[in-house]
């Protein structure tokens, strides 16, 4: 908690000394994924969270809840893009199992260098590289479930590109990354198996804009099944974004994580609020 | 209980889609263009004048056009408009690369220019497919415009 309050002072410090960004067209910031980094839902994209351009810095924060049929993931956290070429980002994931009211936490730290391209003008796509740092505040189920660690480091390549005049005439986007990843339910379940360890993992996500302030969008996650007591599947969802205005941001999905810790078929909605500055 | 129509109904089925497909190709008009859609030369004017009433409101980017005359920049803004969503006009001012140089246009502010379109596209109430379009085409320009 303590942690957290000084991560919460230390980002609004940063803040006030930041000129406020308004000059990134609405909703290409896109919103902040569930490991804090910006992007779709159950992903991160090449994307930096925010409204900077290149001479400018910019900052989000959002809160967002996934309820699926067994469990439900809490998520909060921060990013901070400067020059819109790097971003750094904070999460605290709090995972509920419903039936007996256990919990499980976990802190992420993320950092994505914009490498190359740009999303929407130009011929290259934009394309990011990520870092992310996982720490699971309680490990004693992943030890249960046979992980081999607590902690665990992802890293990713992203590549995405937007057209402005996409099919019907409408701004679309695509999105493709690719993960090296030893996690077990997204770091929930620990880091490493009995079956499996780092792997590289395909990861994907397709948006469009109807309106200037309504996106709909698919994304899919693959993952690994490191463990052999339990099942891992793929992750999905369908979702829509509404951005009232350059500040704001709501989505709701439909998620579909698969089978986790032995609950097949786990489905249900996805809820984030999502402020930029 | 049938679970598929019968032979006799998929072909009226058939002979309707064929039928609706001929008649609905008899009546196609050649596609308007783009110069078309925005509404010919009253159109591009209005929504001329409505982005110079933007501009002159938006403090991102008003700085950029404080010594600039209006009157030429509206008529050559038109022109450029009308010629690059293909209507009959042979745009008569400099190229984007002379007019930019020296401005320094960020990124930020080349941004700000391409909402305030939209705006006055919106306020002139153009679809916003046909906005996306006439947008694509000035987003090909922005590397004659930004950080010369
Ligand atoms: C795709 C985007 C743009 C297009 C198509 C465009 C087009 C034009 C045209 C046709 C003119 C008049 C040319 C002439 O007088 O011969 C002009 C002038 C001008 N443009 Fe742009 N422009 C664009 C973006 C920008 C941006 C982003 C800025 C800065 C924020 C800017 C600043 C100016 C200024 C200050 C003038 C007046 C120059 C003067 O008074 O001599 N333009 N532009």
């Amino acid at each position: 908690m303590q942690v957290y309050l000084k991560i919460v002072v230390t980002s609004i410090l940063l803040l006030s000394s930041l000129a406020i960004a308004d000059t990134r067209i609405k909703g290409t910031g896109g919103v902040s994924s569930i490991s804090g980094s910006g992007g779709g839902g159950i992903i991160p994209w090449a994307t930096l969270g925010g409204l900077a351009t290149q001479d400018q810095s910019s900052m989000t924060g959002f809160i967002s809840r996934a309820d699926v049929d067994d469990f439900t993931l809490d998520v909060k956290g921060l990013a901070v893009n400067l020059n819109n070429r790097v971003e750094f980002s904070l999460a605290r994931q709090d995972f509920t199992i419903k039936a007996n009211d256990a919990q499980i936490s976990q802190n992420k730290y993320g950092l994505k260098v914009k490498v190359a391209g740009d999303l929407i003008f130009g011929q290259l796509p934009q394309v990011s590289v990520g870092i992310e740092g996982n720490s699971l505040r309680d490990p004693e189920t992943a030890r249960a479930v046979g992980a081999r660690d607590d902690d665990g480091i992802d890293v990713y390549v992203s590549a995405a590109k937007a057209w402005i005049d996409g099919p019907f005439h409408r701004t679309s986007m695509l999105n493709l990354n690719v993960r090296s990843t030893r996690a077990n339910q997204f770091g929930l379940l620990g880091y490493g198996g009995d079956d499996q360890d780092r792997q590289l993992m395909i990861e994907a996500a397709a948006a469009m804009f109807v309106t200037r302030s309504l996106a709909i969008g698919i994304e899919y996650r693959q993952k690994a099944d490191n463990l052999s007591a339990l099942i891992e599947e793929d992750a999905s969802d369908v979702f829509i974004a509404w951005f009232p205005n350059k500040h704001l941001s709501l989505t709701a999905a439909y998620v579909r994580l698969g089978d986790i810790a032995g609950a097949p078929n786990q489905n249900g909605f996805y809820f984030s609020l999502q402020g930029a500055l | 209980m049938r679970a598929f129509p019968s032979f006799k109904t998929s072909r009226l089925f058939a002979t309707a889609t064929l039928l609706s497909l001929f008649l609905g190709c008899s009546n196609m008009t050649p596609e308007k263009t783009l110069y078309q859609r925005l509404g010919s030369a009253e159109g591009v004017a209005n929504i001329t004048e409505l982005f110079i009433l933007e501009i002159a409101r938006d403090e991102r980017v008003i700085a950029y056009f404080e010594d600039s005359n209006v009157q030429r920049f509206r008529e050559k803004f038109i022109e450029h408009l009308c010629m690059i969503t293909d209507g009959p006009c042979e745009y008569s001012g400099d190229t984007m690369v002379d007019i930019h140089v020296g401005m320094n246009v960020t990124e930020g502010a080349f941004t700000a220019i391409v909402e305030d379109l939209i705006e006055a596209m919106t306020k002139a109430d153009v679809a916003i497919g046909t906005q996306n379009q006439v947008l694509d085409r000035l987003a090909r320009l922005r590397p004659e415009i930004i950080y010369l």
